[in-house]
């Protein structure tokens, strides 16, 4: 069963760019990437999910039920961790969580501390006495405490320092396993690559598309490395080569064409070493992103 | 959930409101024996200022002399502007507060409607003015005791009380719905007290000239205005009504305005 469901979600603004025709579905049990630039409508689209704001035209579905009409019961079952965490300054970090807990009506005391223990964070603390990424660890326990069946999480590791994000991505997996599906949006692409089944790639608020990381890392696009034996005023000359570039006695290559038509191109080059890797998702993005 | 939530917030305001309106009110009832032994001595010298200034301040219709004349000169008006800048100052902040502060994002990702929200701060709004509003009647009725000797006329500042509350509530709607629409708290605050002094001043000068008389409409003070319940011993329907309106009409548009409006901050 798909857990959200975009059908033409469209949210437009007079000044700003907002989103238009957005579909795309994410299944149950998914780690789903969200990727973009900033600006791209990572962000707008996650509110409008969340029916901060209301969708121009299209609509989208979140556990079946509509994001308009239904918001109130969708939000019931979702943990949201927003981009930027603000929260009431004159509240310690444990009243934060149980008045956050009392909405959902259930209050999970032992789930709190052993959230908090693994991400090292003090709950008897004052909010505003903590740092930007203290506060990132009370908006992800926030975020996880009710064990909501769909996570949301906006540009989550913005703040963590390596370890905790790390700690932070263990619990992503402990999370799918109990059975929750996680709708991650991010800019960086190592840690999508790291966590995501599949990613949905934007840009200027258009969805670009909708791929699996292993066909967009495995699929057709390569990297290559030609080096040759002394420095060559030369250009591969063929159809699918997506960018090269030329240093001194060596070509980089980003191919998406017949591997056969390659191989018979470079035959006839003096060739002193040949690489054929896997290109990096940075690579494949930058590709997107310039055309 | 955000009932308690505003209430423990706006807790210690409301403390330091009731103490300084309280206290006020005993203050200057612990006056008014002074004030009724030398009522002659101070009819006369009321007649010195100038018939304006009596207008103004609704001197000329009531008497010191007298203990509910004295309430409605002194105290009423205590109660009714800093009851109402109180008034203002809740109901501009709390719905607002959240988007200027950014903490609507945490409070629309729970499962609660737009609709509940809105309610249960208007509740908040509500009880806060209700006790502010209690304590200035207790307080009252404790100044009342140093009046020895003087009948107090319970009828009259039932209807006096009522007004206040209403007046209240006319200024804290005004303000809520304000708070639904914008997002800089401090922007909404300037307006609401800057409304709440404004209509003060006109029923200040409705009373000092008659070209200027039918500003007195555009003013919730005169529909509170004690001289007119005193001596009339009743509220004037039409001004009931009008504020009736006015708080429905506004209430009404907060909760619309706030539903149907994008939040993202």
């Amino acid at each position: 069963m798909a857990i959200v469901e975009l059908y033409q979600l469209t949210k437009s603004y007079k000044n700003n760019r907002g989103i238009s025709d957005m579909s795309f579905s994410i299944e149950e049990g998914e780690i789903f990437g969200f990727i973009g630039p900033n600006g791209a409508g990572k962000s707008t689209t996650i509110r409008t999910l969340l029916n901060f704001i209301f969708p121009t035209s299209g609509s989208a579905t979140v556990f079946g039920k509509d994001i308009v009409k239904q918001s109130k019961e969708i939000r019931q079952q979702v943990g949201y961790l927003p981009s930027e965490v603000h929260y009431y300054d004159d509240m310690k970090v444990i009243d934060l969580l149980t008045y956050s807990a009392r909405f959902h009506k259930n209050f999970n005391a032992a789930r709190m501390k052993d959230l908090a223990a693994r991400l090292d964070l003090d709950v008897s603390r004052k909010i505003e006495d903590l740092s930007f990424g203290n506060r990132k660890k009370v908006g992800i326990v926030q975020a996880l405490l009710h064990e909501p069946k769909l996570i949301i999480l906006d540009e989550p590791t913005s703040g963590l320092d390596p370890l905790m994000q790390h700690h932070f991505f263990d619990l992503l997996h402990e999370e799918r396993k109990r059975g929750a599906t996680i709708f991650f949006s991010s800019h960086i692409l190592s840690e999508v690559q790291k966590m995501c089944d599949r990613v949905a790639i934007i840009k200027e608020g258009k969805l670009v598309r909708v791929e699996t990381i292993e066909n967009l890392t495995k699929n057709k696009v390569k990297n290559i490395t030609l080096t040759f034996e002394k420095a060559e005023p030369l250009y591969v000359e063929l159809e699918g080569v997506i960018k090269q570039e030329v240093n001194a006695n060596e070509i980089k290559l980003l191919y998406s064409g017949e591997i056969q038509e390659l191989l018979s191109k470079l035959n006839g080059l003096p060739l002193h070493d040949l690489l054929i890797e896997e290109p990096t998702l940075e690579e494949i993005f930058m590709h997107y992103y310039e055309s | 959930m955000i009932f308690q939530r505003e209430w423990k917030r706006n807790r210690k305001a409301l403390i330091i409101w009731s103490v300084i309106l309280g206290g006020l009110i005993v203050g200057l009832l612990s006056m008014f024996p002074q004030f009724a032994e030398q009522q002659e001595s101070l009819s006369k010298m009321m007649e010195a200022y100038p018939e304006s200034m009596q207008k103004a301040f609704g001197m000329d219709e009531l008497g010191f002399g007298t203990l509910m004349g004295f309430y409605g000169i002194e105290v009423h008006m205590m109660t009714t502007l800093l009851g109402s800048i109180y008034a203002a100052m809740l109901a501009s902040n709390i719905l607002a507060k959240e988007e200027n502060e950014k903490t609507i994002e945490f409070l629309l990702s729970k499962p609660i409607t737009r609709n509940q929200i809105v309610a249960q701060k208007l509740a908040a709004v509500i009880i806060n003015l209700l006790i502010l509003n209690g304590i200035a009647v207790i307080a009252s009725l404790v100044g009342f005791q140093f009046a020895e000797g003087h009948d107090v006329p319970y009828k009259t500042f039932a209807l006096l009380v009522i007004a206040t509350i209403l007046l209240h509530f006319t200024f804290a709607a005004i303000s809520f719905m304000l708070s639904s629409m914008m997002r800089k708290t401090r922007n909404i605050l300037s307006i609401s007290i800057a409304v709440v002094i404004i209509a003060y001043f006109f029923n200040m000068m409705s009373g000092l000239s008659a070209d200027l008389d039918v500003l007195k409409y555009f003013s919730p003070f005169n529909y509170a205005d004690a001289a007119n319940i005193i001596n009339e011993g009743a509220i004037k329907a039409l001004y009931v009504a009008i504020m009736a309106a006015v708080i429905l009409l506004t209430v009404f548009a907060a909760f619309i305005v706030y539903k149907k409006k994008d939040i993202s901050v």
